[in-house]
């Protein structure tokens, strides 16, 4: 996927947010989008999916299932979030729900499903936003401050997600103003500063002499284990089940989809 | 396409916005018909006017509901093309109900004269509404917060098009053409004789014209318009 001299702006009268933005996506790959607040991170993720349209130039070779997940999901809507998620597949041209269930079980809603978006904690509802994202295997993926509002077992699950679509062969765009970006090692670095988007850089080079330890605990202490490893200095890559679903199915039950845990 | 329409039909309903445009309905229908009978196509034809500006308002309602974010998710998920018409599709669907609803409420409340044979006035009632609906839902469109952005532009766009539907459409207008006829449908059906097939056929050609004009604009500011 190409922006090709890609402008923005919201309106006649008002500044360009993005000028003359030329960038490359290849498959496989995630990008993930720095700068400050107000920078222009969102228009370019939202030009990306297609939410928004170039008021110059013109984005190239999108992929026809794009999944959005905004920075702030929608919650007031007069919907539980299972009918929500059923709908959501509906419009998806989806008839088997299963991959609403399966969606549901993963990012740990099953006993928010039959509560309104509205009532929702903005973290639950944020799940919520993120599983209608991924109803279809999206040829790419974007992320729109995805950790905003997550708990760390939740935020671990994020680095899975994205290498799931990308083993698939799909894209993932991501922005993160919160130093979340640890947990995608390989993503290629995008900077948006002064209306600009220097996309030239590479994935920062991880220390040479980092070894993978996996360790098990019990599920109800998984949120303090990740957050104690965090806060040790360490990376955390995923969180997973240590038994249960082996069929090949979107979503994968657990992990990563090909590679493993690295 | 169906699976989004049926989710704004029930995301217009359970969010219970659907409830004040349909009292209004209710109103309007009760006061043009609770009067005593008269002749099919006069009351057909007070009744497809004075919705025109209701359906109008529904419609904008409908589309209104649905957060822009969730908007654009569906955007995402199945195109501008068909989003927009969804929306467009959803409100017709509506609207429709609303005009049925005004075609039986005059037969329960014995507002029609039967002694004089009711059927073509009835036929004509029916295009009549039809002919009120069709604007009407361009107009709720034009009027939506995926166009004019604000509900004060949004509000401004439905009152002056209720205003012009009928200033413009007195006899002896200056510019009748700016508006759907609506006022002169009622006008003709409101002749105790039966109007030319002529007049019926220009009524209808003109409607079909704006409302032609009004969906090209609404779907070139819908393809403009994030």
């Amino acid at each position: 996927m190409r922006f090709d001299q890609v402008w923005f702006r919201y309106g006649r009268r008002q500044q360009w947010t993005l000028r003359a933005v030329d960038a490359t996506v290849e498959p496989g790959h995630t990008v993930v989008v720095l700068g400050r607040n107000g920078a222009g991170k969102s228009t370019l993720l939202q030009l990306a999916a297609g939410v928004l349209r170039p008021v110059r130039g013109a984005v190239h070779g999108r992929p026809a299932v794009v999944g959005w997940v905004p920075e702030r999901f929608p919650a007031d809507q007069p919907f539980t979030a299972e009918q929500y998620l059923r709908r959501m597949a509906e419009i998806r041209g989806l008839s088997d729900f299963a991959v609403v269930d399966r969606w549901i079980e993963r990012l740990l809603l099953t006993e928010h499903a039959g509560t309104r978006l509205a009532d929702l904690s903005k973290g639950t509802a944020q799940k919520v936003g993120l599983a209608q994202a991924l109803l279809v295997p999206p040829g790419l993926l974007v992320l729109d401050e995805p950790w905003e509002g997550l708990d760390a077992v939740a935020r671990t699950l994020i680095p899975q997600i994205v290498a799931e679509v990308t083993a698939a062969g799909g894209m993932v765009l991501v922005s993160d103003h919160r130093g979340e970006i640890t947990g995608l090692p390989d993503a290629i670095h995008w900077t948006v500063a002064e209306s600009a988007v220097d996309a030239a850089q590479a994935p920062p080079a991880h220390p040479a002499d980092e070894v993978i330890v996996e360790v098990a605990v019990r599920r109800a202490d998984a949120d303090r284990a990740v957050a104690g490893l965090r806060a040790a200095g360490h990376r955390v890559l995923g969180v997973r089940a240590t038994a249960g679903n082996t069929a090949a199915s979107w979503p994968p039950a657990t992990g990563y989809a090909e590679d493993g845990p690295r | 396409m169906s699976a989004l329409i049926r989710m704004r039909l029930a995301g217009f309903v359970r969010s219970g916005r659907a409830l004040p445009p349909f009292i209004a309905v209710l109103v309007e229908l009760g006061v043009i018909h609770g009067g005593g009978a008269s002749p099919a196509g006069v009351a057909y034809g007070y009744s497809a006017a004075v919705l025109f500006p209701v359906l109008a308002w529904q419609t904008k309602l409908l589309l209104d509901t649905e957060p822009d974010v969730q908007r654009r998710l569906v955007r995402t998920a199945v195109g501008v093309r068909r989003e927009a018409v969804a929306g467009v599709l959803a409100a017709a669907f509506l609207a429709l109900l609303v005009c049925l609803l005004a075609m039986l409420t005059p037969w329960l409340l014995g507002a029609i004269d039967t002694t004089r044979s009711p059927l073509t006035g009835t036929v004509l009632g029916g295009l009549a509404h039809l002919l009120a609906l069709l604007p009407a839902l361009a107009v709720g469109a034009l009027a939506g917060r995926a166009i004019t952005r604000n509900i004060r532009n949004g509000v401004t766009v439905l009152v002056a098009a209720g205003v012009l539907v009928i200033v413009l459409g007195l006899r002896g207008s200056v510019a009748p053409w700016l508006v759907p006829p609506v006022m002169a449908m009622a006008r003709a059906l409101n002749d105790h004789a039966v109007p030319p097939a002529g007049t019926i056929g220009l009524l209808a050609a003109w409607t079909a014209a704006w409302c032609a004009a009004a969906f090209t604009g609404y779907a070139r500011l819908r393809r403009e318009r994030a």
